[in-house]
């Protein structure tokens, strides 16, 4: 039983990560239909800043918890501001193109990206100052690490800023009015550039969050990370239905889950192969995926 | 004030010149047909109007401030809002919510204020509901406020899409066959409620096939043939104008 | 009559042209040449820290040989680095790049899986291949007369590795993960067997996948079979720090032990402190010797601290520098002869290849203490430090 909740937290822990990642492949698709291939860039790139602010902090002998916060928050902005630049020269001139053009400039962008991270940051892995955050707490049998909790809190919180932000307040309506009308919208008042900007910055992040939690909690980030959990979560994003927020943070817990569950108790060797499965099991059934809508409601 | 004078649009897709030379204006308190065959260039004057379409030349300027080459969002920040031929709500919001998007444009709170929730962003999105809600109370349609827009009945869409426009505080309003697909009786409910609108100070521009609806509203008649202006003037002298009826007929 | 007359300016043309060619590769002759060695090694992807260490160890072996006077006979002697990424495609990919760059003799690959499909395509066209890090047996077992190899073997590795479990730090129980590659998977897999035989229990062997960061759930599996000792066979040294950080987190108190692929300074500089206490098997290297101050005066000169591969690079290169000056030419078979009859104080060991190409191996059980590989234990003489 203690084996299968450790599993259980593992998974959550995972999924969380993928979550906030999907988010941005999601809402990015939602609002220009765009598979947005460099997302996962902003993943490391996030990775990258964080444990360059915390380290400098750290070396200033800031609290470790400040440090966390502020470097947080400073690759949050950064990737958001990265993210935008990559959507004004890469994709915004691109609009009335082909998605074809699009999807390969995003390619393009990617390698781009991860090259530039490369270049500059050096092809070296990068080690976090894992210090900060180590330790844990047993819980009976259990042995819950604390950035495991951070992990899963900094997540849940910041899902549910999300889902205010989109669902609540007028930035939200803007768009998702842009999501389901583009020209309605304009003509409604909505500058659609701005919102499409802001969405790309909103989607960069979540995922620079998700970069420096798995900085911390694995220990060291590489300028090709962005790539694997890339994929996972837009296999996480079609599962939950692209273009659906909620479906986003659904379908990253389960793949996270299922990632675990299947190395935990059949073989680590077969846990991509059950992932996929269940992706491909579920848009068999729901070819738009769990909560995906109608796609022919989507008019551009 | 508000008035609204375009000048000598013309408008060219490729080799199909779709406007030609148009000239007319709108003035504070008026309601104007723009009437025409099929295929005459009624939408793509909406269109040239609210920046959706460039014009090839000419020029359209709005309480003496020059529109043609503003963004659509912009040209709804001055004051002009508009409907469509084909229903175009945005289908997975609620009645509510498509007439608070509509004032996007009017609210000023930014990104970081809407994030955090502060004091000033709650009483603007207070404000803006209520609005909304007035706007909804206004086209008959207050007890549907939570309704998903695509599941309202298709009279009731119609009535919404004129709401929404409302709800950006327009000073004029141009409405694209309101009437289309309505039974008689809805079509005079929809009269009146653009009867109501004017009351409040706002100026009507509207596309109508609907000859009942035209001639029992509108002040002024300007009619297009093939992007050409034949005619314009009271509706009573654009019954009697061999030209329009030859337009008409033509056809 | 027209065509006639095009016909033969064509042709006369074409003649020009081909004369052209022939008088330059004639000229070429005559000068002296540019000896050129290919090192085919990931250059970028995960292995790039590895792989950049092989490239710049070839490097050093060159301004080494051209401080002494360079080769009589070549005016000069270049690396050509190629990229093999540590994939089968992209190896042999490279392979053919630095055959159309024509060079005669290629220093690489590093994973094994890249290797064994390159050697081939070099194979075809004679070319020597020396690998400083592939330790795959297969690579030396198919009878390619060009491939050495200049570090050990898995086949020593693993019962090296077992030997030290059972004589040394006396464990009943093994837990194994691997990471699939031909490599790490062949280690893990010789390892398990090895351990099977001496009367170790082997309470798992999981896979994970290159790439991964996430190790919960196995790492999860193995706290639950608590085992004496964890091994960890993954391809490179910074997966191997993930998995040590984590292992440590999760409260696994086991002894871990790694092989010469998590063996690399970097480990240490990522694990940190959770990395002390650990144990790794690794091809001897003396840093006592001439060959080795030698080699790291040069290496530490020109780059930062040598990685676990610099100095088998450093080797490889120079074995073939030296059969190179001793045969006067590239010509393969005169400088596979005299590669078979060398034998130098290189940087790693004393240098010499046999008829396979293999070069022996001298596993030595390095242990992690104060931030540092500290050799600990020595698998040929079984006797601890």
């Amino acid at each position: 039983m203690d084996y299968f909740i450790q599993q259980l937290i593992n998974g959550l822990t995972l999924g969380g990560v993928y979550a906030l990642i999907a988010l941005g492949y999601t809402m990015v698709y939602g609002i220009i239909q765009l598979i947005n291939f460099a997302h996962g860039e902003f993943f490391a790139a996030g990775g990258y800043m964080g444990v360059i602010f915390i380290s400098w902090l750290a070396a200033q002998g800031v609290h470790p918890y400040v440090c966390l916060g502020i470097g947080l928050v400073l690759a949050m902005l950064y990737c958001a501001m990265l993210a935008m630049a990559v959507e004004r020269l890469a994709y915004r001139p691109l609009r009335q193109a082909s998605r074809l053009a699009v999807l390969l400039s995003a390619l393009g962008m990617s390698i781009f990206l991860q090259n530039g991270l490369m270049l500059t940051q050096g092809q070296y892995d990068k080690a976090y100052p894992t210090e900060i955050t180590a330790g844990g707490f047993q819980l009976g049998g259990l042995y819950i690490s604390y950035m495991q909790c951070l992990i899963v809190a900094l997540t849940i919180f910041l899902l549910v800023v999300l889902n205010l932000l989109v669902f609540k307040t007028r930035i939200g309506k803007a768009m998702r009015a842009t999501a389901q009308d583009k020209v309605m919208s304009a003509l409604v008042g909505i500058n659609a550039n701005h919102i499409i900007a802001l969405t790309f910055a909103i989607g960069a992040g979540l995922a620079a969050a998700a970069g420096i939690m798995v900085g911390l909690y694995y220990g060291t980030v590489s300028y090709s990370m962005g790539f694997v959990p890339g994929i996972k979560a837009f296999a996480a994003a079609v599962l939950g239905g692209i273009g659906n927020i909620t479906g986003a943070m659904i379908g990253g817990l389960i793949i996270g889950m299922v990632e675990i569950f299947a190395a935990g108790y059949i073989s680590s060797q077969y846990k991509d192969v059950f992932a996929f499965i269940i992706l491909i099991g579920v848009l068999y059934f729901k070819p738009t995926g769990i909560m995906g809508e109608n796609v022919d409601d989507t008019r551009v | 004030m508000a008035n609204l004078i375009l000048d000598d649009i013309c408008v060219r897709f490729g080799g199909l010149q779709a406007l030609t030379d148009v000239s007319f204006s709108l003035a504070e308190g008026e309601v104007v047909g723009l009437i025409g065959p099929n295929g005459a260039g009624k939408t793509t004057v909406f269109n040239v109007i609210t920046g959706v379409y460039k014009a090839s030349s000419g020029a359209a300027t709005y309480d003496g401030k020059r529109i043609t080459g503003l963004r659509p969002y912009q040209v709804l920040a001055m004051g002009i809002a508009r409907t469509f031929q084909n229903i175009r709500l945005f289908p997975r919001m609620t009645a509510l919510e498509n007439c608070m998007v509509a004032q996007h444009s009017r609210s000023s709170v930014g990104v970081v204020g809407a994030v955090l929730r502060s004091p000033s962003q709650r009483r603007e999105e207070a404000r803006i509901q209520e609005k909304s809600q007035r706007a909804l109370d206004f086209m008959g349609l207050g007890d549907m406020a939570d309704e998903i827009s695509s599941n309202l009945p298709y009279g009731h869409q119609r009535r919404l899409e004129i709401a929404r426009a409302l709800a950006s505080e327009p000073q004029t309003l141009l409405l694209d066959e309101p009437a289309a697909g309505l039974n008689p009786s809805e079509s005079r409910e929809l009269m009146e409620a653009i009867g109501h609108i004017t009351d409040l100070g706002i100026n009507v521009l509207m596309v109508e096939h609907d000859m009942k609806v035209v001639m029992g509203i509108c002040n002024r008649i300007v009619v297009l043939d093939h992007g050409v202006m034949i005619a314009e003037g009271r509706p009573e002298q654009i019954q009697r104008d061999p030209k329009v009826i030859e337009a008409y007929l033509g056809q | 009559m027209k065509r006639l007359i095009v016909l033969g300016v064509a042709l006369a043309a074409l003649a020009l042209v081909l004369a052209g060619c022939g008088s330059d590769g004639a000229e070429e002759k005559q000068a002296d040449q540019v000896l050129k060695i290919g090192t085919l090694s990931p250059l970028t992807g995960p292995y790039a820290a590895d792989g950049n260490d092989i490239r710049q160890g070839a490097e050093a072996a060159v301004a080494v040989i051209k401080a002494q006077g360079g080769i009589p006979g070549f005016s000069d002697i270049v690396v050509v680095p190629a990229d093999s990424a540590c994939d089968p495609k992209q190896a042999v990919a490279a392979a053919n790049k630095l055959i159309n760059d024509k060079v005669p003799a290629v220093v690489g690959a590093y994973c094994s899986s890249a290797t064994i499909p390159a050697s081939e395509t070099l194979a075809e066209e004679d070319i020597i291949m020396i690998t400083p890090a592939s330790t795959s047996p297969v690579v030396t077992e198919r009878g390619l007369p060009y491939m050495f190899r200049t570090c050990g073997r898995d086949d020593h590795q693993a019962p090296a590795a077992v030997k030290f479990m059972k004589e040394v730090a006396d464990v009943k129980s093994v837990f194994i993960v691997d990471d699939k590659t031909t490599y790490s998977q062949g280690m893990a897999d010789g390892v398990a067997a090895a351990a099977k035989e001496a009367g170790i229990e082997v309470l798992g062997h999981e896979h994970v996948n290159q790439g991964d960061k996430d190790f919960s759930a196995v790492l999860t599996m193995v706290k639950d079979r608590n085992p004496d000792l964890f091994y960890i066979s993954l391809q490179n040294s910074s997966s191997g720090a993930t998995m040590v950080i984590q292992a440590r987190r999760m409260g696994i108190n086991a002894i871990l032990m790694g092989q010469d692929a998590v063996f690399h300074p970097k480990l240490i500089e990522f694990a940190k402190a959770d990395a002390e206490g650990m144990f790794c098997t690794f091809g001897d290297i003396d840093t006592t010797t001439q060959g080795y101050l030698d080699f790291l005066a040069n290496y530490s000169s020109k780059y930062s601290a040598p990685g676990a591969y610099s100095a088998y690079s450093y080797d490889s290169a120079m074995a073939y520098l030296l059969a190179v000056k001793a045969a006067g030419t590239t010509d393969p078979a005169a400088v596979r002869a005299e590669l078979l009859k060398l034998s130098f104080d290189g940087a790693s060991k004393t240098v010499s290849y046999d008829e396979k190409g293999d070069s022996g191996s001298n596993y030595t059980v390095y242990q992690v203490r104060d931030g540092q590989f500290v050799p600990y234990w020595n698998s040929l003489t079984g006797q601890k430090y």
